[in-house]
Formats: structure tokens, C-alpha cells, sequence
């Protein structure tokens, strides 16, 4: 391992920092209703979107469907735990970042033994002895500072997305030891590494396909829920699942009133 | 918000023409985009009543008792998957699942603002038409057996006299789906499943999001029309999904 070149990374760092201050500034529009509309950006998320799922048809998942038919289960998730391993560094910082210290020694913990007992993260050893896998990332820990989710982001190659949740894209990018390896064996780790991951959507995105009748919509409400269940670790305060019932109301006197 | 303080770089001034372009593309993008708070948990107006009394265990029981009987007719058709078939899985379902679930009410909610303007035949024929889609959904997508199990894991009274009933299905070398009921208790007497939550994601929001485009775009009749056809499809098991 070698530290790379400082230049490409500030830059890196600084693009999405601009994208960032730039989007927030401009995040969230006002609804006639009064409430906020989360997809201002609708237009150029879809074409985003389009672009994507071209990609991913023609490209990306009958790779990843290859990947699944030919590499054994065993082998897929050894791959998986592995790419887990390397992105739980992430994990870790912002466990202590929101505050969660036991949970984030718990993490230490995890990623040591499965670094190395694990052989290199290819066997998560470590939920055996109790340090359970956690998901956390800056997004996360963003809102529990407080930050809104601001405007709704369908990026390129990357997908769904939001304001809050871009600068994670830098801090998971820093502290994966990948970001610092050089050389030849980079390139297939790393398409490694998209396949996989794709591999393990396969049946999340089958399942979208049969039940949505606009993916694009579908997608992004999946997403933002999805966020929220996350950053409340799973247990969201229950009136979020009633709201929709007693915004119906609402609505309603909107209507007479227009 | 946002009170979080930028780590110490500074931009390079070659980015800031970057930055002008982005905002002005965000802007135009987002069509009159400058906004004030985005301010996520959108209060709804006079949400704040008391749930109706202490939360009687008897009617926690009633609200859960609707629940077990999807779980238990679930786990039924899942083991019995194949000699029944995706049509004998469908006749199983059906009864329970309209007994079960508010499918009037919830095709309001999902509707939300496009309900009014049907007329009661179209209304009637979408609320018939959304209960064969989720009996079809459930019939296709519960279409084997590995292990599974179902579990309550808490109930929560909620305001308005709703219950939340907390489930989780648990799979073998999986990881477990939480599974959890928003319950209310219809005219009848009855208590029927509002919203089912799977994973944090409630296919209420996914859904009515989706029709509201769908109508915007293309009208009320396309959507009827690919429902059905989404329904079709799961019919002649064009996506046919492995086991769960």
C-alpha cells in the first residue's frame, strides 16, 4: 500500500464539497400544499435515471447475473464479506461520530477479528462472537446532528441519492483501504467489487420490476424510507408510518380551498 | 440544520465557475427551485389526539389475531407452494386478505387527491381491482418454503386508536424481514390491516407516489390497464421469482 498522489484526492474531495454547498442552497421547494416537494430536481434525476437503467440492462446486470450462475454462493459471500470489511472503517467513524461508543468499540472489535482471523474480511468470524454488523455513514450521522435530507439525487452510475447523504460519498471513498492501493490488481478488485454489489440487488431490483408501475418513483420512495429506517436503526418513531393517514385531511381542505 | 462545520480545505478557485453552473443547472432543473427549510417530518395538522384510552389488551389481541391469520395462511400456501400452484395459492390467499385488510381505505389514501374525482362505479371497480393486485402479489411472491417463520416482536397503540403490531419473518442463513401491521378498527368492529411496513418501506407512500404519476402522465385508465397487466404477469408467472 502507498499513499497516492494528494492532488486527484483534494479534487475529488472539493468537487463534492461544491456539489454539496451548491445543491443545499438550493434544496427542497415549497409544494402548493405547503408541504416541501423532496425531488425538485425531478428532470435531470429521471434522465439520470434512464441512463442508468440502460447501462444496467445492457451492461451491468447480465454481468452480475453471469457473476451469480457461475461463482458458487460460498465464494459470492466470502466476496461480500470482504468489500463489507474494507467499507466497515466507514462504519466505525461515524458510530463514534453520532455518538454510539460501545457500539463503536463493538466495531473496532469486528473489524479487527475479521481482518484477521476473518482472513482479510473473507469470513465474517466476528457476529459469532457477538460484535453484530452495523450500518452507519455520514448521511446517517448527518441527520442525527440534525441536517434535512435536502433536494432528492439520482447521480450517474452511483443512483439513488440525497444532499445530506453526498458527503459520505467522500468519507467512504477516504477510509476504504482500496482508495490507497495503486497498481494493476486495483482495476479487477474494483470491478469485483461493482458486480458483486450488484449481484446482491438482483433481487431487490426483480422484485421492483414486477411490482412498480413507475420504477423511477418507486425508486426514490424506497430510497428516502429506506434512509429513514436506517438512520433511526431500524426503529423509525411509528407516527411517520400514520402520517399518511392524517395528511388525507389536508389534503382535502386543500382542495376546497382551490 | 446543516450546522456542521466544513473540514479545513479550502475550494480551489478554478471551482467556483463549477459551482455557479451547478446552481444555476439545480435552479433551472428544479423550476423555481430557491426554497426555504426543507423540513422532512411535514406535521400534519391536528394529528396530535390522544390514542383513544389505555390501549386495551384485549383489542391488541383482536389486531393481532387478523395478523397471525396472513402469517398462518402464508406459511400454508408457502409450504404446500408447489402442488398448489400459483391459482390454488391465489384461491387461499383471496379470502384472507380481504377479510384482512382495509383495501377501500387504503385505495383512498393511495389515491389521496385523484379519489373525488372518480365516480363510484370507478371507484368500487379500482378497490376490487387493488384487492386481486395484492392477492396476486402475495400468491406469487409467497411461492415456496425454506424454513421460514413469523414472530411478533411488540405492539405499539398509536394515535386515533391505531395499533402497531411488529412482526418479523425469519429466514434460515438470511437476514430476518421486520414485518410490521398498522392496524385499525374498521366500522365493523373489525380490526384490518392499513399498512403493512417491510423493512422501514411502506408500500402505501411507494404506491400512491407512483399512481400519482402514472395518472399525471398518462391518465386513470393507464393505470387501471397496467395494473392489470402487472397482474397478468404474475398470473402466467412471466417473472415467476426464485422462492423467497
Amino acid at each position: 500500500m502507498q499513499q497516492r498522489d494528494n492532488q486527484p484526492s483534494r479534487l475529488f474531495l472539493s468537487i463534492l464539497m461544491a456539489l454539496v454547498l451548491a445543491l443545499s442552497g438550493c434544496a427542497g421547494t415549497p409544494t402548493k400544499s405547503g408541504g416541501v416537494d423532496p425531488d425538485p430536481l425531478e428532470p435531470a434525476n429521471r434522465a439520470f435515471f434512464t441512463f442508468n437503467e440502460t447501462l444496467d440492462k445492457y451492461l451491468i446486470k447480465p454481468i452480475a447475473e453471469t457473476y451469480v450462475d457461475v461463482a458458487p454462493r460460498g465464494a459470492r459471500t466470502a466476496v461480500t464479506n470482504f468489500f463489507d470489511n474494507l467499507r466497515y472503517l466507514n462504519v466505525i467513524v461515524n458510530s463514534f461520530l453520532q455518538g454510539k461508543f460501545s457500539q463503536g468499540v463493538s466495531d473496532v472489535g469486528r473489524f479487527v477479528v475479521n481482518s484477521t482471523l476473518g482472513i482479510g474480511g473473507l469470513f465474517d468470524v466476528a457476529t459469532g462472537y457477538g460484535l453484530a454488523r452495523h450500518d452507519e455513514d455520514l448521511g446517517q450521522t448527518l441527520a442525527v446532528w440534525g441536517a434535512g435530507q435536502g433536494a432528492y439525487l439520482y447521480l450517474p452510475v452511483r443512483g439513488p441519492n440525497a444532499v445530506r447523504d453526498v458527503p459520505d460519498l467522500a468519507s467512504s471513498y477516504f477510509l476504504n483501504p482500496l482508495t490507497y492501493v495503486t497498481g494493476a490488481v486495483l482495476f479487477p478488485v474494483t470491478a469485483l467489487g461493482i458486480i458483486n454489489t450488484r449481484a446482491n440487488l438482483l433481487d431487490e431490483t426483480r422484485i421492483r420490476d414486477e411490482a412498480a408501475v413507475d420504477s423511477y418513483s418507486f425508486t426514490r420512495e424506497a430510497y428516502i424510507q429506506r434512509r429513514e429506517y436506517l438512520i433511526f436503526d431500524g426503529n423509525p418513531p411509528s407516527e411517520g408510518y400514520e402520517d399518511i393517514f392524517d395528511e388525507e385531511s389536508e389534503d382535502e381542505s386543500i382542495l376546497i380551498v382551490e | 440544520m446543516r450546522e456542521w462545520n466544513t473540514p479545513e480545505f479550502t475550494l480551489p478557485g478554478a471551482l467556483r465557475p463549477a459551482i455557479l453552473v451547478l446552481c444555476l443547472v439545480t435552479a433551472a432543473a428544479g423550476a423555481q427551485a430557491p426554497a426555504p427549510e426543507p423540513e422532512p417530518a411535514a406535521e400534519s395538522a391536528g394529528a396530535a389526539e390522544p390514542a383513544a384510552g389505555p390501549a386495551d389488551p384485549a383489542q391488541f389481541d383482536a389486531a393481532a389475531a387478523t395478523v397471525n391469520r396472513l402469517h398462518e395462511t402464508l406459511l400454508g400456501v408457502m409450504q404446500k407452494a408447489g402442488e398448489m400452484g400459483y391459482a390454488g395459492r391465489y384461491r387461499e390467499l383471496e379470502p384472507v386478505i380481504a377479510a384482512g385488510f382495509d383495501t377501500p381505505l387504503i385505495v383512498k389514501v393511495i389515491l389521496s387527491r385523484h379519489w373525488t374525482d372518480l365516480n363510484p362505479q370507478q371507484q368500487s371497480d379500482f378497490i376490487t381491482l387493488f384487492r386481486r393486485l395484492s392477492v396476486a402479489t402475495y400468491a406469487s411472491r409467497f411461492n415456496g418454503y425454506d424454513r421460514e417463520t413469523f414472530s411478533e416482536l411488540s405492539r405499539e397503540a398509536l394515535n386515533r386508536g391505531r395499533l402497531l403490531i411488529k412482526t418479523e419473518l425469519q429466514r434460515p442463513e438470511k437476514k430476518p424481514v421486520r414485518l410490521d401491521y398498522l392496524m385499525h378498527k374498521a366500522g365493523d368492529g373489525q380490526w384490518r390491516i392499513i399498512s403493512v411496513i417491510a423493512n422501514g418501506v411502506n408500500d402505501l407512500s411507494l404506491k400512491r407516489a407512483e399512481y400519482a404519476v402514472v395518472i399525471k402522465e398518462r391518465g386513470f385508465d393507464a393505470l387501471v390497464a397496467d395494473i392489470q397487466n402487472k397482474i397478468k404477469e404474475m398470473e402466467s408467472g412471466v417473472t415467476e421469482p426464485e422462492a423467497l
